[in-house]
């Protein structure tokens, strides 16, 4: 009998599939991309505070000193192949009083493909970029400022155990902007999904700079909510509605 | 008025038997309690939908510009897919400033009549007063190659003519056309069409969208070219307004089909721009009734259900 439940758990626990709520809008980790991707026809409206420290060095910054800005986002995952979105994220300009107000934004496109689902033996496979569209290094002469630049490749594997589901990520990014080129390289992180509350993850990542520590969770079915710690001390969070257009 | 596709020999070999006649008229005393049709003849409806544009201009100190419109309209159809219906529209914030009135105006009045050539062809003609301050003669058609194919083209004779500010138009000479090919991608429920022309600020170009269609919503990319306001690319998302199961009466108060939304990555409004002849039109319901020679997404469960009150069936 024991056996059977179990099996029953192992069986419901594997159907389980849920993808973190990055800041763009994007299935991943916290600040680290990711294999996984959302069901076909999900699509994702909701912002994201960022702490000073997620954002790309001297990008965000008023007078030599830098400032929590949040985000919009949008996405869809129009096939289970393809997540496409599209963010903004405030900038601060003083106003026509010499106020400090969130009256500019950096705007761009996400797109992650994954050529390769997962299988028993051998992990998801997405390719992912941000900012792709007329963004080149630094302002460019459309005034496209590339912060978000970059471009991945990364990789997913989920082991299920008795206590919950193990993710396990990995992925290789190249940033453009000189503010970014500390999250370049090798990043990767491990997720895990307990049985006993299956609406939320726990999350570790290494980005290429920091250890970041955070957890997701699904409320009410479409309610996402994520907190994440940057370096252990530097907060952001988010949240987001997501729904399934089928 | 959907047109037979059995050829002569086909049909004598269908001989309805008395128990087909059993199953049919069972079939079609049920199909006749929920109606697909969208409007029935002699059928008024009245509808509010709301209008919302923005944009994005830097240095004025404001996240966005803003102009929402309510826009009110009506529809009757007269039968035999004779068609009349007006909208109008009712500044509610304008945040766009001078060139975009606060008038409440009358923004589109049109007369139409769609029909079917054979089982290959539909074409809908329209005259009168078109959105984006156009009026005129367009026509509008689509040749179904097969089910994943169609052509479709259109064309128009129009001039200005807007009562934003007073009464002002200009002579009917400006000819604007727009022909290329559709595609259904059946399991997919995802629909792709290029389009070149002329549009009716002058400028030619082209246009190829992409459209995956879903219960009642279709999200798509564009991406645009046009000699005078060059490239563009963005997204779009079309919202099918609730509620979707809906009681038909002769005379209907209801809200708007839909809600469009388009993102352009470029800010150009006077290029690739083109009119619309239906209050109501939109890239997910398309240009023509869709139990008129049914194609692409026409054959997608309706977002509507209508149920006819008992007095009128």
């Amino acid at each position: 009998m024991k056996k059977i439940t179990f099996l029953i758990i192992l069986l419901i626990v594997s159907l389980l599939h849920i993808s973190a709520q990055q800041y763009t809008g994007m299935s991943g980790l916290i600040h680290v991309p990711s294999a996984e991707m959302d069901s076909a026809g999900d699509a994702r409206l909701g912002g994201h505070f960022l702490n000073k420290r997620f954002t790309p060095a001297g990008s965000f910054i008023h007078e030599g000193v830098p400032y929590h800005t949040f985000d919009c986002y949008i996405s869809i995952t129009p096939f289970r192949w393809i997540e496409l979105g599209y963010t903004t994220t405030m900038y601060k300009r003083p106003n026509k009083d010499g106020e400090l107000r969130y009256n500019q934004k950096d705007r761009y496109f996400s797109v992650k493909l994954n050529p390769l689902r997962e299988g028993r033996w051998f992990p998801a496979i997405a390719l992912g970029a941000n900012d792709f569209i007329n963004s080149h290094f630094g302002i460019d002469d459309k005034g496209a400022s590339g912060y978000f630049r970059n471009y991945y490749i990364a990789a997913t594997k989920h082991l299920t155990s008795k206590i919950g589901i193990v993710g396990m990520n990995i992925a290789y990014r190249h940033f453009f902007f000189d503010g970014s080129k500390k999250w370049n390289g090798t990043v990767g992180g491990i997720t895990f999904q307990p049985i006993f509350a299956r609406n939320m993850r726990i999350i570790t990542e290494w980005s290429g700079n920091e250890v970041n520590a955070g957890i997701d969770c699904t409320l009410w079915k479409h309610l996402l909510i994520q907190v994440s710690l940057q370096s252990g001390k530097y907060p952001s969070a988010g949240l987001c509605y997501k729904t399934n257009l089928f | 008025m959907k047109h037979s596709i059995l050829k002569p020999h086909e049909m004598r070999n269908n001989r309805i038997t008395p128990f087909k006649k059993v199953l049919l008229v069972g079939f079609l005393l049920l199909s006749g309690l929920p109606a697909w049709a969208q409007m029935r003849p002699g059928q008024i409806d009245i509808f509010a939908g709301v209008d919302f544009n923005y944009r994005d201009i830097f240095h004025n100190d404001r996240l966005y510009d803003v102009l929402i419109n309510l826009t009110p309209g009506i529809k009757w159809n007269m039968r035999n897919r004779w068609e009349a219906s007006a909208q109008v529209v009712i500044p509610v914030v304008n945040q766009f400033g001078e060139g975009f009135s606060n008038k409440v105006r009358l923004n589109m009045a049109v007369l139409s009549k769609q029909f079917p050539i054979k089982n290959r062809m539909k074409v809908k003609l329209s005259g009168g007063l078109f959105g984006a301050s156009r009026y005129g003669l367009d026509v509008k058609s689509m040749w179904i190659a097969n089910k994943w194919l169609a052509f479709t083209g259109q064309a128009g004779l129009t001039g200005y003519c807007s009562l934003a500010s007073g009464w002002e138009a200009s002579t009917m000479k400006r000819l604007t056309f727009l022909i290329g090919p559709e595609f259904w991608l059946e399991s997919w429920t995802t629909q792709m069409r290029i389009k070149a022309g002329r549009f009716i600020y002058g400028d030619y170009g082209v246009q190829a969208e992409a459209f995956r269609h879903f219960k009642h919503t279709s999200v798509g990319i564009f991406a645009s070219y046009s000699d005078i306001g060059k490239e563009n690319a963005g997204f779009k998302i079309i919202l099918a307004l609730p509620p979707y199961k809906r009681t038909r009466r002769k005379i209907n108060f209801r809200p708007a089909s839909n809600f469009r939304l388009t993102y352009n990555v470029s800010s150009d409004y006077y290029s690739n721009r083109q009119y619309f002849t239906d209050p109501e039109q939109n890239e997910r319901n398309g240009w023509f009734d869709r139990d008129m020679l049914p194609w692409g997404p026409d054959t997608m469960s309706p977002d509507f259900i209508y149920k006819d009150r008992k007095e009128e069936r």
